[in-house]
Order: structure tokens, then sequence, then C-alpha cells
């Protein structure tokens, strides 16, 4: 399998581990001494190298074949749960094993890559048609829907990186941007909701801009029609965004969002998280305070702090220099997984390599978004670094499956 | 197959890239471009648990203890952290209502916002000081379920003797002023108000020590932090060896208990002060604990004015006691010779004036003038020296004898080891100028020179004077404090330990002090004070005062060579010097030269022991 990606693997499993075991280290602690959180995040750790192993000698053929069976199977687990799990934190995702929990949502991706991969890969397959893509985002869109009914809000949204992989295989970039549009459209929308101010501006600005659009491309028919949808069709959709705001989203939702929009000062309630987050990430400076020695993480400031919040161990021990080091580490990552993936003489093997790549920058992007406030606070953790089983076994699965069939397409 | 969009791949290096750029910045306007966060999260994690050191013990020169500490309790918050179930509880045990607890629980609010900088309610705040016994026992057994509650151990003053209180001073809490001014005081401290505790507040309060631990978010203690630097213990006060006999002083306030006035007795040979009494006075054991504010806000308002300390803030004519230094300033301007004798008919003349003397023996010479205090001597004298044709007119004549006067710490503090003293008044060439326009004569303020007038001296003014008259020229500024234990100030050793000479020549000295001798003997003015074996030389004084009756003085030291002991004893509207100030002097004098159980004079003692002058 491609050295360059294990070694990297290995080195933000090296990172996960070493701040798991600091933050949840005794406080005046000396010499070597693990905590019962740092222990069984090294059994996780020697539970995924069974798992690389044996992927190792899987027979991948086999793996591809299974493919849609996965699928089936994992979907069935997560509907189950639904029923026999029990709650985590609000979320009902999880499957109990005494002390233990798996939580079947973590290896529905690796699933539903799989499941899109076979489906795209299949023989004389095209990415086209109203059928093709249907199916391809029911794919996708089935375990969203049903993680959402977990109450897993941040695990649901991670399936939306499935667009990406779509984007690769020739979903019009048109759709990207209407998808971006439509993001800041809906930001507007909060924004003017919350504070009040009424909806007429931007329709103003909206009417004002088309009608010069208009008046220069007047020749043009096609695009008058074009400029004049988008207009409208904007409008409408703010005007139902700042409506539906209101209605759908929990009281708890609308804080996180309005305090990452910078609409709401609260350094108490939702946005003391935040807040902490933010001052154990600062208070590390350039060289960090030092490994087991970041208080505002220990001490439970920052809340999740070996879970989701880990980044902040990273930030307050190991300052801005291992910021660096541990972004650069991960982003090789991600562009030796687009570099495998573009070698891959099929599209199943391209696609579980995109997949692998979008799902573990998505989680990046959100988990880390989150602790500096650039992303709503919302629970997902950071892979291969965040303690858990379930996550760490699921993103290996996710980069071994694909590692294997790079390895046995090339031989 | 032919993939037409091969080239996509490039739009996800771009996104990655720009992001993870995009991420980098932020985290680094967080770390790199902001400084305070590194603070923050000290403040957050770290609790400054304060060690209150125990306060200096003050023992007196025999060594026996006066003040030490006892160990009080004070209830803390951490007021995010306390739950409504509780409050009834408190209410019961504090022995409060539901509103004065809301009022507490307030104030401790507003504190621990004080002490914290960030958003982090971690830090704790005083919620109730002074628990009573029964109040800590309680308090203690319950504390598991209160929550956000707890104790700490602190200490206060306890008085094992009771006496001199107006020297010692009692403690209150540290005001708003001193709060903002001197880092170092918490609200809830306890401070040296008066006497020699607020005097050597910084030695007496000893340091403060500080341990600190590391907390989490639920305010739970997580282990001392391991670094020196963060904690150090908490230093005691050292010993303080008062140069006051206690003995000696309970012996005084019980002798001028009843009555209205001071006494102040000094070691003439080191300026220590052996007593220090002021009645109206209190006890200081009332001045401790829970008590505190109310007892003291009852004595603010006590017309008897229990706090006033008379000995360095009350201002006396000094009547006769004084004619002692005039006779010396007589000599040493050459007016007079020892034997220069005098006529006295019965007080004396100036045109319409007459100063009224009482009727004695005819011309007397200096010691005699002393002996009976002749009110006409010192009329005479006061005019020969500032009249004396040596100056150009009267009131450089009469500069010249205020200077002497300053020279026996006059007319300014003495500099005791006390805040607060007066300086009593020399009246100055200007003052008589503006009284008595700028034309006056010598007949004009002729009263300065038998002590009443614009004169007016404290106490321990007075007493510094008997010990001048002890020393034969010489004194050390009074103090309260012997030695600090293990402390080397130079400054203070400057200051008490320096001897001041006055402008007499000694050679003087010893006319006068022969002729205080002599008033302690028959035909003297205070021989019916006299007690056996014990040369004391003395001299009484009468002062007439506006208010009412006159005040009964009088100086003296003992023995006539080598001088143990110098007092100053002032019973306001006494009456005449000889009738209370001497025999409390005199007795105080026995007591402490030869300490009999009872005086050798019973009679004496008794009736200033159960004499109540009404007022």
């Amino acid at each position: 399998m491609d050295s360059v990606a294990i070694i990297l693997f290995s080195i933000l499993v090296f990172i996960g581990f070493i701040n798991v075991y600091s933050v949840t280290s005794d406080v005046n602690q000396t010499g070597f001494q693990l905590s019962a959180i740092a222990t069984r995040q090294l059994i996780w750790i020697a539970g995924s190298a069974l798992i690389i192993l044996t992927i190792a000698f899987a027979n991948v053929v086999l793996v591809e074949y299974l493919s849609y069976y996965v699928y089936g199977f994992i979907i069935l687990l997560n509907i189950l749960v639904l029923f026999i799990g029990k709650e985590v934190a609000g979320a009902k995702s999880w499957f109990g094993f005494g002390g233990f929990g798996i939580q079947p949502s973590e290896f529905a991706k690796i699933a539903t890559s799989m499941a899109l991969a076979k489906f795209l890969g299949g023989y004389g397959m095209k990415f086209k048609g109203w059928k093709n893509i249907s199916i391809s985002l029911a794919l996708f869109l089935i375990p969203m829907v049903i993680v959402l009914f977990q109450n897993d809000t941040g695990s649901a949204l991670v399936y939306l990186s499935f667009f990406l992989v779509l984007y690769r295989e020739g979903l019009p970039g048109y759709i990207l941007v209407i998808s971006i549009w439509i993001g800041i459209l809906s930001i507007i929308s909060i924004y003017l909701n919350s504070l009040n101010i009424s909806f007429g501006y931007l329709y103003g600005i909206l009417l004002g801009i088309s009608s010069i659009l208009v008046y220069f491309g007047r020749k043009n028919r096609q695009f008058v029609i074009l400029v004049l949808s988008i207009s409208i069709g904007s409008s409408l959709f703010s005007g139902v965004v700042g409506l539906a705001y209101n209605k759908v989203f929990k009281v708890y939702q609308k804080d996180r969002i309005e305090i990452v929009l910078g609409l709401k000062e609260d350094k108490r309630g939702m946005g003391y998280n935040l807040e902490q987050s933010k001052i154990a990430i600062g208070a590390g400076r350039i060289e960090g305070r030092g490994f087991m020695k970041g208080s505002q993480t220990k001490m439970g400031f920052v809340p999740e702090q070996h879970t989701d919040f880990i980044f902040c161990t990273i930030g307050e021990e190991w300052g801005f220099l291992g910021v660096t080091f541990f972004f650069g580490m991960y982003l090789m990552l991600l562009l030796r997984l687009i570099f495998l993936a573009e070698r891959q003489s099929d599209v199943y093997g391209r696609i579980l390599g995109y997949s692998a790549a979008s799902i573990l920058f998505f989680h990046w992007f959100v988990n880390i978004g989150m602790t500096i406030g650039l992303v709503p606070v919302i629970g997902i953790p950071l892979p291969f670094v965040s303690f858990g089983g379930s996550s760490l076994w699921g993103f290996t699965f996710l980069l071994f499956v694909f590692l294997r069939y790079d390895q046995v397409r090339k031989s | 197959m032919i993939d037409i969009h091969k080239q996509r791949y490039k739009t996800f290096i771009v996104i990655f890239v720009l992001f993870f750029l995009l991420f980098l910045y932020r985290v680094a306007s967080l770390q790199l471009f902001n400084n305070e966060y590194e603070q923050k999260a000290i403040n957050n994690a770290l609790n400054k648990i304060t060690l209150y050191p125990a306060r200096s013990v003050i023992y007196d020169r025999n060594h026996k203890i006066i003040a030490k500490n006892l160990v009080m309790y004070d209830l803390f918050i951490f007021p995010r952290e306390i739950e409504p179930k509780n409050r009834d509880f408190l209410c019961e045990v504090l022995e409060i209502d539901t509103a004065k607890y809301n009022d507490l629980l307030l104030e401790s609010w507003i504190k621990s916002k004080k002490r914290q900088k960030n958003n982090a309610y971690n830090h704790s705040a005083l919620f109730y000081s002074n628990l009573t016994e029964r109040q800590y026992t309680v308090i203690r057994e319950n504390l598991y379920r209160l929550k956000g509650f707890y104790i700490e151990p602190r200490t206060d003053r306890s008085y094992e003797i009771v006496g001199g209180a107006h020297a010692f001073g009692y403690l209150g809490e540290a005001s708003e002023d001193l709060l903002k001014n001197d880092p170092y005081y918490q609200p809830g401290d306890l401070v040296g108000i008066t006497g020699i505790e607020k005097y050597y507040e910084p030695y007496m309060r000893g340091r403060k020590g500080i341990r600190t631990v590391w907390q989490d978010r639920t305010y739970r203690e997580r282990g001392v932090v391991n670094d020196d630097s963060f904690n150090y213990p908490a230093i005691a006060g050292p010993d303080f060896i008062s140069s006051m006999d206690l003995e000696l002083q309970q012996y005084a306030e019980k002798l001028l208990s009843g009555k209205r006035g001071s006494i102040v007795a000094i070691e003439p040979g080191s300026g220590e002060v052996l007593a220090f009494v002021n009645k109206p006075d209190y006890n200081p054991n009332d001045l401790i604990g829970q008590g505190r504010n109310k007892e003291f806000r009852k004595m603010l308002i006590d017309p008897k004015k229990p706090l006033y300390n008379r000995a360095v803030k009350g201002v006396y004519p000094p009547g006769s006691t004084v004619k002692t230094v005039l006779a010396l300033i007589g000599l040493q301007e050459e007016v007079i010779v020892p034997e220069s004798r005098k006529g006295c008919g019965g007080g004396y003349r100036m045109g319409s004036i007459t100063v009224g003397c009482h009727p004695h023996g005819g011309p007397l010479d200096l010691e005699g003038s002393i002996q009976i205090s002749c009110n006409s001597y010192y009329c005479a004298l006061f005019r020969e020296i500032i009249d004396n044709p040596k100056y150009a007119n009267v009131q450089q004549g009469y500069e010249q004898l205020a200077k002497h006067w300053r020279s026996f710490g006059l007319g300014e503090p003495t500099g005791i080891d006390l805040l607060g003293e007066s300086g009593g008044n020399i009246p100055s060439v200007e003052q008589l100028n503006r009284r008595h326009g700028p034309k006056w004569r010598s007949s004009m303020v002729i009263s300065l020179g038998i002590g009443q007038g614009e004169i007016l001296l404290t106490p321990l003014q007075l007493a510094n004077v008997a010990a001048i008259l002890a020393n034969r020229g010489y004194y050390y500024t009074p103090h309260i404090v012997k030695s600090i234990n293990g402390i080397r100030d130079v400054e203070w050793q400057k200051k008490f330990k320096t001897k001041h000479y006055t402008s007499i020549d000694r050679i003087h000295y010893e006319t006068v002090v022969a002729g205080m001798s002599k008033v302690m003997q028959p035909g003297g003015t205070a021989f019916a004070a006299s007690v056996n074996d014990i040369e004391i030389c003395g001299k009484t004084g009468t002062a007439q005062n506006p208010h009412g009756k006159d005040h009964s003085l009088f100086i003296a030291f003992a023995p006539k060579e080598n001088p143990k002991i110098a007092i100053a004893v002032i019973v306001e509207n006494g009456g005449f010097g000889a009738t209370y100030a001497a025999p409390i002097a005199t007795l105080m004098i026995e007591k402490y030269l030869k300490h009999p159980q009872t005086s050798s004079k019973t009679a004496m003692e008794k009736r200033i022991l159960e004499t109540v002058l009404e007022f």
C-alpha cells in the first residue's frame, strides 16, 4: 500500500494519541501514566492496526463485489439504532456494548462511498440523465436523512461532501456555483432577519443590479431571461429562508448560527464554549505552552476537550508551530489521496479516493472551523485525532480500503 | 473510457490549499496577533488562595503576652455555584433574614466579579466573616451539602491582659480607601486602625502567603501548582516587645478609673513609655470578632468618648508644672541666680492686674519658689526674661523664651510611635501680635509665666518634661515599642535611640531638681503625697480652665539620683494638683520601684481608688 499515505496516517494518529494522553492526564503528573481514556484510545489504535492488517490481505475484488450488500447492511444498522440505540448527548446513534459504544453512522460514510463508486463505476455508466443523477443523489441522501433522524446533525452534514465527489465525476459546475450563491443568500437572509432589517433593501439591490444587466444585455434574449430568473429566484429564496429560519431551527441552533455570524454576543452560554476554545488556542502563542501543560484544555474549560475539541489541545500545547505542522500533514494526506485517486484506471477506485479526500476535508473544515469560530459549533470528530473508536475505525476503513484497492490495481 | 473531467482535480487542490491557508491565518490571528488569551487561560485555571499570616504577638517589657491571635473562621462562596435550596438553612444558622441573605449574596457577587478578569466564574469571595463557634460547627458539619460554600481560617486579636488599649490600638476591616491605594489588602482584611497596631502595620501584619491550585471549570481543586513562584507560605508578623509595664499600667488604670484624664509614665534613660492611660477608655476585647462593628459604632457616639486618646491628642494648660522649665530658662538667661529672692504679698500686682498667690512666708529663693509654687516669683521672672535689656524688644525677648521651650519638645509632636499626635501650643510672636496687637507688653501675656493662657501641652509632652528634668537636660523620643524581634530598622533606631538635648546647661538642673525634691518635703505643695523611702521629685500644677473646675496636674520622677521613672498625671476638673494628680503619681512610683501588694499609704490609695468625679 502507498507508504506516503501510511506514514501521514501514522503521524496523524500519533498526534491524536499524544494530545488525548496529555489532556486526560493528571495535573501534576510526572512520568508516563495512562489515563483511562488514553488507554482506551490505545486499544482503538491497536484495533485499527488489526483492521489495516485485515484489509491488507483482503480480496478487494470481493470488496467491490460486496459494495451494495455492505451499504444495505450498514443502512439497516443505522435504522436499527433509531430503535434500540442509546442516547449520547442528545443523539440516538450509539449501540452500547457494556462500557463501549459503536456508532454505525461512522461506518455509513465508507459504505456510501463504496455504493456510490460501485454505481457510477458500473460498465457503460455515465453520470448523466435524470435517472442516474437521482440514484446517485439518493445513495447518499438516504443515509444522510437517517442520520438526521438520529439527531446527529453534524454527521449528517458530512454527506454533503459527496457533492464534491460528484463534481469530479461531472456534476455541472454551475450547480456548485448555485449552491454557494444559495449559501451566501441564506447568510444574508439570516442577517436581515435577526437584525430586523426589511428585506426590501435586498430586493432593491437585486432589482437594481438586474436592471443594469438587462439594459446592457437587452439584445440577448436568453441572457435577459437568465438574469431575471436569477433575480426573482433569489428574492423568493431569501424571503422563504427568512420565514423558515424562525420556524425550522430550534433556539439553540439559531444561537449557534448567530454567534458565529457575529450577531450575538454571548460569552456565557453557547458563546462560552467558543470563547474558551479560542482562549485555549490563543494561549499557545508560537511555541505552545508545552506538552501536558495546557491548563485551559486540561482543566475542562474547553468542552469535549478530548473528542471534538482536541484541536484546542494541539493549539494550546504546541502553538502555531505545532498547528502548522499538523495542518501540513493533513493537507499532504489530502493531496496524496487526490494524486492516488487520479492514477486509478477505473471509476470505482477514483470515487473511493475522492470520497475519502472529500470526507476527510469536510470533517477537518467543520471541526477546525468550529474551534476557531468560523463555523457554527457542530459536533463532528477530527479524523484520526479525536478520541473515539467508531470514528477512528470508520476513517481507517475509508482510507485503507482505498489504499488497498490502489495497491491491487497497480500490481 | 474517456475522462472529460480530468482537469477538475485542480479545483480540488485549489480549494484544499485555499482553506488550509485561510484557517492557518485565522489560527495565527488568535495565537500571534493577539496576546490577551495566554493571560486569560492562566486566570482561568489558577486559583490563588490567600494564606493569612498570624499578626505579631505583642509582649510587655517583662515578656508577658498582651495581644495574641485568635483563629476565626470566614465563610466564602463561589457565587455561581450556590443552590437556592440552601438559603433557608443558612439564614437559620447565621441568624439573618432572607433580605439580608440576598444582600450578602449580591455583595459577594460584586467582590467575585472584581477578582476575575475574564468570563470564567471561578473566583471565590467572602460571604460572611467571623463565624461564631456554633455557626462554625454547624456549617462545617453540613458543608457537604452546601454546594459552593467553603470555610477559611483567619486570625483576629485576643487580649490576654486588658490594659493600654489606647497605646496598642485596635484592628478593623480595611477601608475602601486603603483597598484602592494598597493592592496588598483585600476586602475583609483586618488592619491596625490606631495605636502601635496602626503605626507598625507593615510589620505587624506579617506577609500573606499564597497557595496556587489548579482549578477546573467546576471549581474543583485539581492539585497544587508545582511551581515555587506560585506558592509561598504566610509569614507571621515578628514579635513585638512593648516598653509598657502591664502591672503598672493596670494599676494606673485602676487609680484613674472614675475620673477623666491621662497618665503617661516614661523611663527617662531610654524614652520608653511604661504606662499610657486615658480615662474613659474601652476594653480592647470589645473590639474584636463579631461584635466589633456594633461595639465600635456604640463607642463612636458615646458622649464619654472612650476612643479619645487624650494623652497625645488632648491639650491642657500645664499650670504651675512648667514653672520648673521657666526657672531653668531664667538661670540659663542669667536673669536670676539660685539665691535670687523675690517677695510676694499674696499676689503679683501690675497696676490694675493682680495674679493671686496663696499665703506663704516671705521672700523665697528659687528652690523655695518651686517648693511652694509661688506665682509672684514666676510672674516677675517671666517679665525679667522677656524684658531682658539684652534683647531689642519684648518680641525678641519672648522669641528667645519660646526657643527654650521648644527645645523641651513643646509646641510640636514628640514623635512617639502613635499617629495623630497633637503638638500642643507654644504661642508664636505672630500669634501674640494678633491677639494683643503689635505693641503688647510683658504684663499683657503674664499668665504664660504660670502656665496659663495660650500655652497648651499634651500629657505626653508633660511626661517628657518630667523625663528631661530627671535626665538633667536631655530626652529620647518617647516610644511604646521597645524592640521588634528579628527586624533591624535603621530609621527606627535613629528616631528613638538618639538623645535630644535642651538649650539649658546641665548645671542649672540641679537647682530645679532640688526644688522639686522639696515639693515632697514638709512645707512642699505635695508633701502629703510623699512616700517613705523613695526620694521623689515632683511639681504640682493647678490649671484653670474656662469650662469648669481646675484641672489637677502633677509631674514627677524618682528616685532623685538615677531616676527610673518620670511621670505626668492630669485629672480633669480634679482641683488642686496635690489633691488627685500628686497621689496618683506617687502611688505609681511606689508601685513601679517597690512592687508592694498594697501601698504603704493605705488611706491615700483607698481614697484615690474610691474617688469618682462626677461629670
